[in-house]
């Protein structure tokens, strides 16, 4: 249970937009919007123009002008209403006004109109985000709004970015984005997938410009890329910044991790003699690095627990390794920062490691910024580095899982930053198995032992039910199984191995008519307990390839008894089915009279696959569902 | 005129004497064996549990502002038993504010204790562990996390929260997530504020009432304190002008305390469930409402009889006030009604227009918000803005109308005639045949008598200006309709091709609009592929999805591959295909409160089926039939052969939209024996 997403990145990452107001006019008039920016959108992006002009070391402003139709309420969100402040942010301007399909002015909301509020994150138990906001009940659709603002900014590490696609159904008639440097420092830009997007790009003297024309709406697909990696993106950064007041140089990720190292973490480790003496003596007698680095992270373990807090420069620093071992509590950072310190206490060498947490995303090899929202802590090894996920108290030692596996990181050390690699779960590494013993009954009923052992991916997909309350647990297996109708759960056990990774449940079930009565016959799908019950749509037009993000090999056996004074009629052949994505079979076999022996494979393997390959992935999952399901006739002797 | 100044023209002293309740869980003093303990008795798989839960409300005399403060006082103490119930050792609480005054936290104290190596280590909560924020316009939010916790700690902590808010007791809840061994509360209230108290939930509770006195020392002086008096309340009136008289004396000012205790102890902790309607009434609790002040003989009722409460919400400037301006519309509705002269055609047009032009912000209040004048100008408006401006509308053509109140789904039911229990209002119609009709215009789906759930899992009332009021209940007296077709053709390989033709009828043509009224037709098609997993969708066609008081019908043509098993030289296959129910959705063992469905449904199907060539029917499921107990439901199935066709008709039908708690595990039965029925086979064997 590692779903804690941690505000490594605090503050505004609020996307806001600007523009200054010498522009061609733009046509407020919604029949003038060319229908093939309509097609299946909600909004339309009739004009988006974010203004950056850099000051000095902590000084930018932000202009954004941004003109918006919203055709239905599903739109509303792409329309602004807010703008995100902290005390190192300062809005000058702020308007928005609304505007009729006819391009007639409706409504205006001056700066003293909007309301001031704190913006909750639903994590932090504080942080001192605020925001400036309107609160907008739509008269009639379509409706466009014009916002315009402008804000000054003291933090310089982050520049804002340009997303001129901000989500799906949404048409873009017309976005740019201008970054004026004013300074002698040197910045830097990233350019994210570009192609096939026709961006332009014009350059001048201390001056860039992006824009981008007649975008139509995109729709969201199954198992897509995440949008973030299909749609164009430039990011900027100075090699020169303020963060919260911290002054900061750096130009590539080795002096980034270096800058990050001495102002944010240098000092922040220090422990009392009592704790390194009573870490010492829980280490005694260990003579393996990762002997002892378990034991010190199940003490953290034991003794912490997450709780956010987010103010300042806060948001990045870690608090006082002293105050997380006084209070037992603290954030990503002060928990990774504790670990490591403890680490450090009894020599081993360990590395804080900023990181995208949850949704797989690469901290930029090539872009050296302030980038990710979560930390974890690296222990350097000879051949597989160790990955420690601080903030959970139940993970096992050296197991990430799917929160933050297989991504680029940056790895700060004393000497600087580093990217390496978090690990990568082979398909055979996540591991199902289930086994069961299935008694049938001569009146239809069912009576059934399931033993189930997941490792690996499935270890992390799995182990949570403990945590439940035994009602929940028994719902979540009628869930699990819901094809089988008035399953009863008689009981259940679980074993938690946190050494070897493995995650067991035993499962008591019963089912008053699991078969079908036909006439004398009886009939019944052997697999009683893992039928595929993935449901994927089809597309007649396809835009985005096909990933599979992860993959997994789950396997079955199942011992079926068949009722007294019953008999297979006819045992179906092996079917098998092998492509690209995996592999997949089911099998039954006859023991002897009265029992079967059930078999099942299938692996699915993670990857990335051309667009017209998705119908056949989609083939292979609907024909896996359909023989999961197939029947066999039990017939009367 | 203060009301505490009316007190002292009747200052008799009487002495007063204090009680004081026996204290087993004094802050600060966690026993051993409350550290040692491994688990919860009653529930041995609670990861937490509150040991100890006191709340303690009275009023004490503020002789600086010189009236009274209404004070909480929280004491709890919980159990961690082990890491996953450590989100009960952070908590929080909301401190109301508006324009004039505010709510404030004092004495927040807390400590952790655990046991390491016998011995009882004490961490106190410290500065660094509380948080203040502001939770959104009207709140500011305390929050707080406790230190140093381990397995098997137990935290306590208390609080006090100062309201100038005297008319206000909160609702007191007496259950929660986790279990509660042992609860105690006391609600003492003077003689000078009378409230009623109504209980929900299904837990019994056991109050015991009290009498006592107190004494507080009035010193009357002309000051600005007038203003701040004034924040007790949004609705005290009348509190300007001391008396010269007074100036100086110092005044004993005797008086009666009333006393709620409940104790309880091992409290469930509370679960939701599906299809729960209006959760709030089902979590066990102790609801005040203000009934009257009383100071001296002078007398304010706030709630006492509902005509009462009719004569106040009619003389009150945002609701009964709103009614009688006509004059921000009057040009407009003239126009729209002009020359017409049936009332039912007026009200269907103003009704129309009104929920055309009109948008509803989302906002929950029975009194009006920016007022109906510049709601009508902007298009937008809250609950009241837009249905009082309707009921005026009507009445201003001349047709009867009246505003019903309503306590929507997301609040406490209110059992006593008061003002505060309303958060929504309607309108009703009184068409000249006598009949009653219930139009809400926040609803751009809505429809005479179809009214959004939001209202009809509420309660509603109705007030005539004749002073009569009476309880309604806006749920359809009947089940709505889903009539669904399917005719279809089998392949020799399995394959079945089809049309399908559904039509969904009054409060289930509403839900189906209310879902899906604006979906286009790319979303129609991806969630009919979803919902029903078929193969291939064609044609798909709605109609009627916007056309209110006709059905939405739906038509689509289909394939669907995997439904029909071949097993040697037979077909074998359910014949309501996807349409049929696969899951039963009552999960949970039992229930402790009522299933809501919101209103009573009947779903009907017919199916046609076609055998493919060189097949014969070897079996067709049994016709028969059950029903629920107290005819709450009913279901139908029935095969026969004719012209060589396969023909099935199948009826699901509730009648009830509300099923009591002890029918639960007859409605969880019923739908086992659905989902049972339908799944019997049909047989076809190649000949």
């Amino acid at each position: 249970m590692l779903k804690k997403i941690l505000p490594y990145v605090v503050a505004v990452f609020v996307l806001y937009f600007s523009k200054t107001s010498a522009q061609e006019e733009v046509d407020l008039k919604f029949s003038s919007i060319d229908t093939t920016l309509l097609k299946d959108a909600n909004a339309v992006v009739l004009s988006e123009d974010v203004q950056i002009e850099i000051n000095a070391i902590n000084s930018i402003t932000v202009k954004n002008k941004r003109i918006v139709t919203v055709l239905n309420k599903y739109g509303r969100g792409y329309a602004n209403s807010a703008e995100g402040y902290d005390p190192s942010i300062k809005i000058k301007k702020l308007e928005a006004t609304v505007y009729d399909a006819y391009g007639k002015e409706t409504k205006k909301y001056k700066k003293k109109d909007f309301k001031d509020r704190s913006r909750h994150d639903g994590i932090s138990l504080m942080n001192d985000d605020r925001m400036l906001y309107f609160d907008y009940t739509p008269v009639d659709y379509p409706y466009t709004l014009v916002f315009e603002s402008e804000v000054q900014k003291s933090s310089t590490a982050f520049i804002t970015p340009w997303l001129p696609l901000l989500g799906y159904r949404l048409g873009v008639q017309k976005s740019s984005y201008t970054i004026v440097n004013n300074t002698d420092i040197s910045i830097r830009y990233n350019e994210t997938n570009f192609e096939g997007f026709p961006v332009q790009k014009d350059e001048s003297d201390g001056q860039r410009k992006y824009t981008i024309d007649r975008m139509p709406s995109r729709l969201r697909e199954v198992l897509s890329p995440s949008y973030r990696n299909t749609v164009p993106m430039v990011r900027a950064t100075l090699n020169e910044f303020y963060l919260q007041g911290v002054k900061g140089a750096a130009t590539d990720w080795k002096t980034m991790g270096k800058w990050q190292y001495d102002k944010l973490l240098t000092g922040r480790d220090e422990l009392s003699q009592e704790t390194i003496n009573e870490v010492g003596k829980l280490t005694e007698g260990l003579t393996t690095k990762r002997e002892k680095a378990k034991r010190i992270y199940e003490y953290v373990q034991g003794k912490t627990r997450y709780i956010s807090v987010q103010l300042g420069v806060g948001g990045w620093m870690p608090f006082l390794a002293s105050d997380v071992d006084r209070l037992g509590y603290g954030d990503c950072k002060a928990l990774t920062n504790y670990t490591k310190a403890l680490l450090d206490s009894q020599g081993i060498l360990s590395y804080y490691t900023v990181v995208f947490a949850n949704e797989r995303r690469d901290i930029d090899p090539d872009f050296a910024a302030m980038q990710g929202n979560h930390v974890i802590l690296n222990i350097p090894e000879e051949d597989e580095d160790i990955w420690l996920e601080c903030t959970s108290q139940t993970a096992p030692f050296d197991f990430i899982g799917d929160f933050t596996d297989d991504r680029n990181v940056l790895v700060v050390t004393p000497d600087g930053g580093e990217i390496k690699r978090t690990k990568r779960y082979e398909p055979e590494e996540n591991m199902l198995h289930t086994q069961a013993t299935i008694n049938l009954g001569a009146d239809a009923s069912m009576v059934a032992e399931i033993k189930r052992e997941s490792k690996g991916l499935e270890y992390d997909w799995n182990n949570g039910i403990r945590f439940e309350t035994p009602k929940d647990q028994k719902v979540y297996y009628k869930e699990l199984w819901g094809y089988v109708n008035n399953l009863e759960i008689n009981s259940l056990n679980f074993e938690n191995d946190v050494d070897a990774i493995t995650f067991n449940e035993e499962v008591k079930v019963s089912c008053r008519n699991y078969m079908k009565k036909v006439g004398s016959r009886l009939l019944v799908a052997p697999n009683a307990f893992s039928c595929d019950q993935s449901n994927l749509p089809k597309y007649e037009d396809r835009k985005m390839p096909l990933e599979i993000s992860r993959g997994y090999v789950n396997t079955d056996e199942y011992i079926i008894h068949v009722p007294q004074g019953y008999t297979v009629s006819s045992v179906p052949d092996k079917k098998i089915i092998e492509t690209e994505f995996g592999k997949y079979s089911w099998e039954l076999e006859k023991i002897d009279d009265a029992s079967l022996k059930f078999k099942r494979y299938l692996k699915i393997k993670d990857g990335t696959f051309p667009k017209e390959k998705y119908e056949e992935y989609r083939k292979f999952r609907a024909d896996i569902k359909k023989i999961d399901k197939s029947k066999i006739v039990l017939k009367q002797l | 005129m203060n009301p505490i100044n009316k007190l002292l023209l009747t200052g008799i002293c009487i002495l007063s004497f204090h009680i004081s309740s026996g204290q087993e869980y004094k802050f600060g003093k966690v026993s051993k064996a409350e550290l040692e303990e491994q688990s919860y008795e009653a529930d041995s798989t609670a990861n937490a549990v509150i040991l100890y839960d006191k709340k303690e409300v009275y009023y004490e005399y503020n002789p600086t502002v010189r009236w009274f403060l209404l004070i909480t006082e929280v004491h709890r103490r919980v159990k961690l038993y082990n890491k996953n119930g450590f989100d009960y050792a952070s908590d929080d609480f909301l401190l109301y504010k508006n324009e004039r005054a505010e709510e404030r936290m004092s004495d927040l104290k807390g400590f952790t204790y655990s046991l390491e190596g016998g011995k009882v280590i004490k961490t106190k909560l410290q500065k660094d562990g509380i948080f203040e924020n502001e939770y959104s316009e009207n709140y500011n939010q305390i929050k707080f996390t406790m230190p140093e916790l381990k397995d098997n700690s137990v935290i306590e902590y208390k609080y006090k929260i100062i309201s100038p808010f005297v008319y206000n007791i909160d609702r007191v809840v007496l259950q929660d997530q986790i279990p509660i061994k042992k609860l105690e509360v006391s609600i003492k209230t003077p003689e000078y504020f009378n409230f009623k108290k109504h209980t929900t939930g299904y837990l019994p509770i056991d109050l015991k009432e009290t009498f006592s006195n107190g004494q507080f020392v009035y010193v009357p002086e002309r000051t600005k304190a007038a203003d701040v008096l004034k924040q007790g309340g949004g609705n005290v009136r009348g509190q300007s002008g001391f008396s010269s008289k007074y100036r100086g004396k110092q005044n004993v000012i005797d008086y009666k305390i009333t006393t709620d205790n409940f104790s309880m102890s091992d409290i469930p902790a509370f679960k939701n469930e599906a299809y729960s309607g209006n959760i709030n009434n089902y979590v066990s609790s102790v609801v005040y409402e203000l009934q009257y002040t009383k100071f001296g003989s002078s007398i304010e009722d706030y709630a006492t009889t509902w005509e009462e409460i009719i004569k106040k919400m009619y003389s009150r400037g945002d609701f009964g006030g709103e009614l009688n301006k006509t004059n921000y519309y009057k040009e407009d509705i003239d126009q729209l009604v002009g020359g017409i002269s049936d009332p039912i055609k007026k009200a269907g047009l103003i009704f129309g227009y009104v929920k055309q032009k009109m948008n509803w912000n989302g906002n929950y209040r029975a009194t009006v918000q920016s007022g109906v004048r510049k709601a009508y100008k902007e298009g937008t408006g809250n609950v009241a803005d837009i249905n009082l401006m309707l009921t005026s509308m009507l009445n201003h053509v001349g047709v009867k109308a009246n505003p019903v109140l309503v306590t929507s789904n997301q609040k406490v039911t209110s059992l006593f005639p008061t003002l505060g229990g309303f958060d929504y209002v309607i309108t009703r119609v009184k068409l000249p045949n006598g009949n009653s009709i219930y139009l809400d215009a926040t609803d751009k789906y809505g429809e005479p008598n179809v009214l959004p759930n939001r209202v009809i899992q509420g309660t509603a009332r109705i007030i005539a200006e004749n002073g009569k009021s009476q309880r309604l209940n806006l749920r359809p007296g009947k089940p709505s309709l889903n009539r669904s077709s399917l005719q279809y053709e089998i392949d020799t390989d399995g394959t079945i091709k089809g049309k399908s033709n559904m039509y969904h009828l009054d409060y289930l043509a509403h839900n189906f609009r209310d879902r899906f009224g604006i979906y286009d037709q790319k979303s129609h098609e991806k969630r009919i592929l979803k919902k029903y997993e078929i193969d291939e969708l064609i044609n798909y066609e709605v109609k009627g999805a916007n056309q209110l008081g006709k059905p939405v019908n739906e038509r689509f043509e289909f394939v669907v591959e995997d439904q029909i098993e071949v097993i040697d030289n037979e077909m074998f296959f359910s014949p309501l295909l996807f349409l049929r129910n696969k899951e039963n959705i009552f999960k949970s063992d039992d229930r402790r409160y009522p299933v809501d469905f919101g209103y009573g449904f009947s779903d009907v199907y017919m199916v046609n089926i076609k055998i493919p060539e060189g097949y014969q029917i070897a079996e067709l499921p049994e016709s028969g039939g059950f029903k629920l107990p107290d005819d709450l439901g009913s279901f139908s199935f029935n095969a026969k052969i004719v012209n060589g066709m396969i023909q099935i008709s199948v009826t699901e039908t509730i009648n009830s939209a509300l099923i009591l708690p002890e029918y639960y595990p007859s409605i969880k039965e019923f739908y086992n024996k659905i989902i049972e029925k339908e799944s019997d086979q049909v047989v076809l064997k190649k000949i």
